[in-house]
């Protein structure tokens, strides 16, 4: 058998080549920058967006045997240009013939799955020479967007796995004995063809082997057969546990929820026509509601009987969302007029999580709890324990644990029940979104945040609409395990994100949502002997519509002895992933100060790793600070990470403002995870005339700016965002033709700063500036839809602060610019030495 | 002499003795103590409407004015005979004289009705508490009934609805959204606060409104859960209309899970909070016995039996002691708050009644017993409760307090039926107690024109005070309650008799013995609640020896001297009937059909009393009107038809001919027209019967010979048995009647008995 032919990928890659040439570019988009307002810009080319797979590894088996070139770069002259963090991480070059087929699709995206060194040292030691970590960051179940490769299905159950160590096949095993058996890329163990491998069984005739998808993409899902099945595959089962307290009523939530739950009834997954929902009311008290087959009504059952949660009936509780939709839709459209009057204080969200977990645990699913107070009652009561004292103190880390066990020794019964759960918190005081969000974290769910939700101001109803829309169309991975397997000789040693670890190294994840990332750390335990070793990720699960799949992530790297070649494959953008959710484990088992000083020890150690074994200076005193080009940008996401509201030092930050940062930061996946480290920022007003229009990909988006106020012209307008939130900053010089063609008002002056929504008016500018905005909200994987607020620069102080801090290259407060730390970095290593 | 019933008429009382002994000795000797037997409410038709309110005593006394008194018209006073004050007239009096005497002056008035100024604050509240671990037919039964009940309700009554089953739920029949109801875990025993709150009942956990707006009322409190029936009855139709059967399932080697004590203690609760001290009938309707939570009677398995009498006897009814205690907890506070549980028991086994009875024992609630709530025993005995007079308005009056004051030779030892004591300790309280005593005044949440309250009194003169002629010792009734159309009203009665010295023959002359019968009946049966029953036998017979003893003629140990004056003749007769009636023998009937027997005793009046103690027998044969028959088995005959009256059942007995007859369809032919007159006049005459009785009695109709027949033959006296060839001498064959397959001593045998040990005989 031959390999198939692959259609050419596309134009070779036009790699973004850093040095000199970049800081020109910058030095040249600074100077037309001053041209101003519509000026004349030169025409960027567009950055290669990375989800062009077949771009991207088209050349995978061309660049052979040459190892990686390490670029060294002097940090201190060579300023951060964040267009590099758009580019794909350093090539991941394997020796010939390490994959069966020629397939571009081998190797593993790296938006599923990438290793912070493109180069594994075979030894432990060399790794600790380098200081670098050694983690993979996957995002095994990461959204596919139009005009994106789905993820291939072998649909035919015939799944080969290796005797041994239980990987399944991939691109990067052997064939041996005539193509009779197969050798394992882990542990080499020759296993045997399985009978109906070559078999076409839909057809009912000979297959091509050759063209098996899981011989061809490193990225595959197989059909899994009963053997693979504790039960039958589960319908999806969705429990929303809507707090109607006084509180919750007067926000606007509940009738915002539950409309958005009635305008989304057809999005929930059901293709199957087996999807289960129940809706559950509460206060202090519960309230059920039964809904018998066939009936269009509901009758409310109300327990106040919190201490010992129960079940009002055995059935009808929790109903079939197309049989009963009539009554589903009914009680939708009018339970947030059943509580309006409602003047009940407190939350017994502890009892109604109980009383979902109940309905619901024979099958499993998600609860969706959406709450606007602190619980106050009933197992998992809270109280509030924000002291403004402590902010800022050594004892500020202890307000971002758990207040109580019960979150965390319910979720562990709801992750062994296939329960998961998602956390909408809306509270306008304290609600201990530390605490809370334990729930999703070992569920395997999310914690969604909206921080005095005003459903009366649009921007806050629209939001909170769209991503629990967006969770609720969400195709979520049901009763689903992870486990990663590598190569022999390295063993994965530690865990981030949602999920809870129940054997040693065995995920489980009760409702997979999409676009979550985690990480794991690999340890090399013994000498890797191979020239490449292979990690899989191999997640079991039931979609949403009853079938049993197992997805497998397959990423094979090569191996090195140069240390050389390991600081030049090493991945930014996984580093800072890494980093991220290192430091929020710190904050946690020690304090946030201990957090940041890890951060800034560790990157000391890396620089002075690199100064001593690849510059010059050696252990010398260096007037420079070296690094080399594919980790230009990691000190400066490690900046933002130390600015980032969830580790950052300030005595201002709400815990629950904090919690929720620690939160993303330890769940989104590192497209997200990056524009929140290092937040994007364009101007507007002087970009491109193709900006904002629609091109070959897409709208064109600005250039992207340096995070420093520098950038900030009086006349100026910009957006900077992070992904979670957006700022427009209108500088106060600006021409009343530019707010009128924006905001369709006359002058600054009668501008409002503050949330806001941006007018679709009838000129080619504002309609470039809301193209603009939309592909923001658009282009990132994940149900997030920022909040836009208008800034002006002479406008309310916390505002602008709130949107300065946005600039992390600047200096704030105790908080030092970018070249302060650059500055820090290169006394630090330099001492280090003396 | 005296005609009883006459004063029955007027006063609605009957009293065991009508002149009375002078002093505590000669009271003691008479054996049956003064007592009366008293129906407050009796329907009086010509009662003058008194529309303001009474002249009463100064404190503590507080007598009402009554004819008794003596007045002083010019100096505007009356002094009161009970204690002997002088009172003033109120001002509006001011116009009274001997021709111009306010109606209750008037002799004839010796019982008359206020209605108070101040009306009821609160409309009659009806709760309705509905078992749903039942069959579909039998729920629906139940569920029409329900319906068909808020039609009869007083439209400003407030109506409200739990239903229970595994477990329990309040239902918010005022919601206008949907069907809503508060649950409660059945197997569990909630504080009264912790229904408070779980209800919303209390304001805790409130927002406090806005300044400037008014604090929601509506929402809030017992407006949810009670609600006027012209308001909700459309709502709570519905409700009802869509009860369906309790969803929790149920293996086939079970029972099914009912909370019927937590259902009740949510229904107290919940009117405790609510609407303490006002009229309130919780009404509980119950399919089966309570095998969940507090109160429970039996487990759910279905191998461990239900317990027996003599289960309890033997004190291996392992549920029984508690599940007593938590429902007379309960029954306590119910009374407390003047409201009332009526217990109605539709299933062929038993429901825990007897657990259970200290509900309406306490608080004079119905109780009603039948097979299922398909049948008409059920149906028509809950709408019976409904009964309205001729003016539209419910027999029923709430929240009742009853005082008794006596002059000073009185005290009062006690009550004998469904109260509570008030804990009046005033200067009527006697020493003696009998029932329920150390009060003169007692709570009776509900009353009707049938509830009979049984009073005891002692004289407590001391022997050897001079009499003083024309002496008379005085009882005042008085009887505050809730009319059901709103009102307030006062009911007094006073009664007056004359003591006579010892060794009076006036004394005798003066018995009651119907009355007495009754009277010493309660006692028996009260004591019997507490006792074992052979100790009651004994003291029943011992009290029946002694009034022989010191009322019949005879010579000492000659029993065939023994003979009784008439009104003593046929007392011993009522004592044998009682001894063998399931008010003492218990072991042929169920825990649960004995607590129903003695509750319905202690309701009842003298005749209906006497009915149950000594069934009457009608006999009907050709030619010859229906007459009364003596209560034995030469009774039953080939060719008569006999209507037994047991008061719980109504019985027609067609004897051997007459059922050969039937079968064979005469009366359906030409020329037997006087046959089928025959059968049809004893039919005619139960549903006479049938008509006024509450409960519903059972209706029986048999042949001689068949199954049921053996209802008859329990009652009948055994002059005939299997042991005896015959009872005077040698019978004329067929004619001596049908023997009964017994051990019981026949009423002869009694009688001879008891003339032996009256004279001082030997006994053989
Ligand atoms: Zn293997
Ligand atoms: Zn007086």
């Amino acid at each position: 058998p031959t390999a198939p032919a692959y259609a050419a990928g596309g134009p070779p890659p036009q790699l973004f080549t850093p040095g000199l040439a970049g800081d020109n570019q910058l030095q040249q988009q600074q100077q037309q920058a001053q041209g101003g307002y519509y000026g004349q810009q030169p025409a960027y080319t567009q950055p290669q967006p990375a989800t062009n797979l077949a771009d991207q590894f088209s050349q995978l088996n061309v660049a052979g045997q040459k190892g990686l070139r390490l670029q060294t770069t002097n940090l201190l002259t060579s300023p951060p240009d964040p267009r590099e963090l758009q580019q794909p991480p350093p090539e991941i070059i394997l020796p010939p013939n390490a994959t069966l087929t020629t397939s571009p699709f081998s190797n593993a995206d790296p938006s599923y799955q990438r290793s912070t060194i493109n180069a594994i040292p075979t030894t432990h030691a060399l790794l600790n020479k380098s200081k670098l970590p050694l983690a993979l960051v996957i995002a095994p179940y990461r959204s596919v967007k139009e005009g994106e490769e789905p993820v291939p299905l072998v649909t035919d159950t015939v799944i080969a796995r290796c005797r041994r160590c239980r990987t399944y096949i991939n691109p990067f095993v052997q064939f041996i004995d005539n193509g009779n058996r197969w050798r394992c890329c882990m542990c080499s163990m020759s296993n045997e063809i399985p009978q109906l491998f070559d078999w076409d069984q839909q057809r009912n005739q000979p297959g091509d082997r050759w063209a098996r998808a899981e011989l061809n993409y490193s990225v595959v899902e197989f059909v899994a057969p009963t053997e693979y099945m504790v039960r039958p595959p589960q319908p999806a089962v969705y429990v929303f546990l809507i707090d109607v307290s006084h509180a919750a009523i007067q926000s606007g939530m509940v009738a915002t929820a539950t409309r958005t739950l009635l305008e989304n009834l057809d999005r929930i997954p059901n293709e199957d026509s087996r999807t289960k929902v129940s809706i559950l009311a509460f206060d202090t008290s519960l309230y059920f509601f039964s809904i018998q087959p066939e009936s269009t009504e509901s009758t409310m059952l109300v327990v106040s009987d919190i201490d010992d949660v129960f079940l009002p009936k055995p059935n009808d509780l929790l109903v079939n969302l197309t049989e009963s939709r009539a009554a589903l839709e009914a009680l939708l459209g009018k339970l947030n007029d059943m509580f309006v009057e409602n003047h009940i204080i407190g939350s017994a969200l502890g009892p109604a999580l109980q009383a979902g977990f109940k309905l619901m645990s024979p099958i499993g699913g998600k609860i969706v709890a959406l709450t606007a107070s602190l619980p106050s009652v009933g197992a998992g009561a809270l109280k509030s324990r924000e002291d403004p004292k402590i902010l800022g103190t050594a004892k500020e880390s202890s307000l971002l644990q758990a207040a109580s066990p019960f979150y965390k020794t319910f979720a562990i019964e709801c992750s062994r029940s296939q329960v998961s759960v998602d956390m909408f918190l809306f509270s306008s005081s304290y609600q201990d979104v530390a605490t809370l969000a334990c729930l999703p974290h070992y569920t395997s769910g999310q914690t969604y945040f909206y921080p005095a939700f005003n459903a009366s101001r649009s921007e806050d109803a629209i939001k909170f609409a769209h991503e629990f829309g967006g969770v609720l169309a969400m195709p979520i991975m049901l009763e689903a395990v992870m486990r990663v397997r590598a190569s022999r000789g390295l063993r994965m040693s530690s865990f981030h994100g949602n999920f809870f670890v129940r054997s040693t190294d065995l995920l489980a994840m009760p409702a997979v949502p999409q676009d979550q990332g985690y990480v794991i750390e690999v340890q090399i335990e013994e000498t890797v002997t191979s020239p490449f070793v292979v990690f899989q990720t191999a997640v079991l699960h039931t979609t949403c519509y009853g079938e049993r799949r197992i997805r497998v992530v397959t990423s094979a790297v090569p191996t090195t002895t140069s240390l050389s070649e390991v600081f030049a494959s090493a991945d930014q953008i996984a580093l800072a992933t890494y980093f991220a959710n290192k430091a929020v484990e710190k904050s946690l088992t020690h304090k946030l100060e201990d957090s940041r000083d890890a951060l800034y020890s560790r990157m000391v150690e890396i620089l002075t790793a690199y100064k001593s074994s690849m510059t010059a200076a050696g252990s010398g005193a260096s007037a420079q600070l070296a690094l080399c080009e594919n980790m230009k940008m990691l000190p400066v996401l490690v900046l933002g990470l130390v600015k980032n509201v969830g580790i950052r030092q300030s005595a201002q930050i709400p815990p629950d403002l904090r919690a929720y940062a620690q939160a993303l930061l330890t769940t989104l996946p590192s497209q997200s995870l990056i524009p929140y480290l290092y937040p994007s920022f364009y101007s507007l007003h002087s970009m491109p005339p193709e900006c904002g229009t629609v091109g070959e990909r897409g709208i064109i988006m600005p250039p992207p700016l340096p995070l420093t106020s520098e950038r900030l012209e009086r006349h100026g307008l910009y957006l900077i965002e992070d992904g979670q939130t957006m700022f427009l900053w209108v500088g106060r010089d600006a021409v009343p033709k530019l707010i009128m063609d924006v905001f369709n008002l006359p002058s600054y002056e009668v501008l409002r700063g503050g949330k806001s929504t941006l007018p679709l008016l009838d000129n080619p500018f504002s309609e470039r500036v809301t193209a603009i905005v939309q592909k923001t909200r658009e282009m990132r994987r994940g149900v997030y839809y920022p909040h836009l607020y208008i800034v002006k620069e002479d406008g309310e102080p916390p505002l602008r602060l709130w949107a300065l801090s946005n600039l992390i290259q600047d200096r704030a407060d105790v908080l030092p610019s970018y070249q302060q730390y650059i500055n820090q970095l290169k006394d630090r290593v330099n001492g280090a030495s003396y | 002499m005296m005609n009883f019933e006459d004063v029955e008429d007027r006063d609605g009382i009957r009293l065991s003795l009508n002149v009375w002994p002078s002093s505590r000795i000669e009271a003691t000797r008479t054996v049956v103590p003064i007592s009366a037997l008293y129906t407050p409410l009796k329907h009086r038709e010509d009662l003058p409407p008194v529309l303001y309110d009474p002249v009463a005593c100064k404190p503590p006394c507080r007598a009402i004015l009554n004819p008794y008194c003596q007045i002083d018209i010019r100096g505007k006073l009356w002094i009161c005979p009970f204690c002997l004050q002088r009172n003033g007239f109120p001002p509006h009096y001011k116009d009274i004289s001997n021709t111009n005497l306010p109606a209750e002056l008037l002799p004839k008035y010796t019982t008359i009705e206020y209605t108070l100024s101040r009306p009821a604050q609160v409309p009659p509240i009806f709760l309705f508490v509905v078992d749903t671990c039942l069959d579909e037919p039998d729920l629906k039964a139940l569920r029409d009934a329900i319906v068909v009940s808020l039609s009869l309700l007083p439209p400003f009554a407030l109506v409200g609805l739990i239903t229970y089953g595994t477990m329990t739920q309040v239902h918010e029949i005022g919601y206008p959204e949907c069907n809503k109801s508060y649950v409660f875990r059945g197997g569990k025993e909630y504080s009264p606060k912790q229904i408070q709150e779980m209800l919303g009942l209390s304001g805790q956990n409130r927002a406090a409104p806005r300044p400037g707006q008014p604090a929601p009322t509506q929402a809030f409190g017992a407006a949810r859960f009670l609600l006027p029936v012209q308001q909700v009855e459309f709502q709570l139709t519905g409700i009802l209309e869509s009860l369906s059967r309790d969803p929790w399932p149920v293996a086939n080697d079970k029972r099914p899970l009912r909370c019927t004590g937590n259902a009740v203690s949510v229904a107290v609760g919940l009117l405790e909070t609510t609407y303490p001290n006002t009229g309130a009938r919780i009404m509980v309707f119950s399919g089966g016995p309570c095998t969940e939570g507090p109160g429970m009677v039996v487990n759910n398995e279905l191998k461990e039996p239900i317990r027996s009498h003599h289960d309890i006897d033997r004190d291996s009814a392992k549920h029984f002691k508690r599940a007593s205690k938590f429902y007379e907890a309960l029954a306590k506070r119910v009374s407390t708050n003047g409201h009332v549980v009526d217990l109605f028991a539709g299933c062929l086994d038993q429901v825990g009644l007897l657990e259970m009875k200290s509900l309406p024992n306490s608080t004079n609630g119905v109780m009603v017993l039948s097979d299922a709530f398909t049948t008409s025993i059920f149906k028509q005995s809950f709408l019976r409760v409904f009964t309205k007079d001729e003016q539209g308005h419910l027999e029923m009056g709430f929240n009742a307090t009853f005082d008794v004051q006596t002059t000073k030779e009185l005290k009062v030892s006690g009550l004998i039926g469904h109260a509570t004591s008030a804990n009046k300790k005033s200067a009527c309280v006697g020493e003696t107690e009998i029932g329920i005593g150390q009060t003169s005044a007692w709570n009776i949440n509900v009353i009707t024109p049938r509830s009979s309250a049984a009073v005891y009194f002692e004289v407590v003169t001391p022997a050897g005070q001079p009499l003083q002629p024309g002496s008379r010792g005085l009882i005042q009734f008085v009887t505050h309650y809730q009319h059901s159309s709103g009102e307030m009203r006062l009911r007094v009665t006073t009664v007056a008799r004359n003591f006579a010295e010892a060794g009076s023959p006036n004394i005798a002359a003066s018995f009651d013995q119907e009355a007495a019968a009754v009277l010493m009946s309660r006692i028996a049966v009260f004591k019997a609640e507490i006792d074992d029953s052979p100790d009651v036998l004994r003291w029943l017979d011992r009290m029946l020896i002694r009034l022989c003893q010191k009322f019949a003629d005879y010579r000492k140990e000659d029993p065939t001297s023994f003979s009784l004056a008439d009104n003593f003749s046929i007392y011993p007769q009522f004592m044998f009937h009682l001894r063998r009636s399931q008010f003492l023998q218990v072991f042929n009937n169920s825990p649960d059909e004995t607590a129903f027997y003695r509750h319905v005793m202690n309701e009842e009046d003298v005749n209906n009393s006497l009915i149950m103690i000594q069934p009457t027998l009608m006999s009907y044969t050709f030619d010859i009107p229906a007459q009364p028959v003596l209560l034995d088995s030469v009774s039953i005959k080939p060719d008569v038809i006999l209507l037994l009256d047991t008061f719980f059942y109504i019985l027609i007995f067609h004897g051997e001919t007459i059922a050969q007859w039937r079968k064979a369809g005469y009366h359906e032919q030409e020329g037997y027209e006087n046959f089928k007159e025959l059968l049809e006049a004893p039919v005619a005459d139960a549903q006479d019967l049938l008509a006024e009785r509450q409960p519903i009695p059972r209706y029986i109709v048999c042949d001689q010979g068949g199954s049921q027949a053996r209802f008859l033959l329990s009652k009948l006296n055994p002059s005939t048995t299997h042991m005896s060839t015959s009872m005077y001498g040698s019978a004329p064959g067929a004619n001596s009647g049908q023997a009964i397959f017994t051990d019981d001593v026949s009423l002869q045998v009694f009688m001879e008995h008891l003339k032996r040990l009256a004279v001082g005989a030997q006994t053989n």
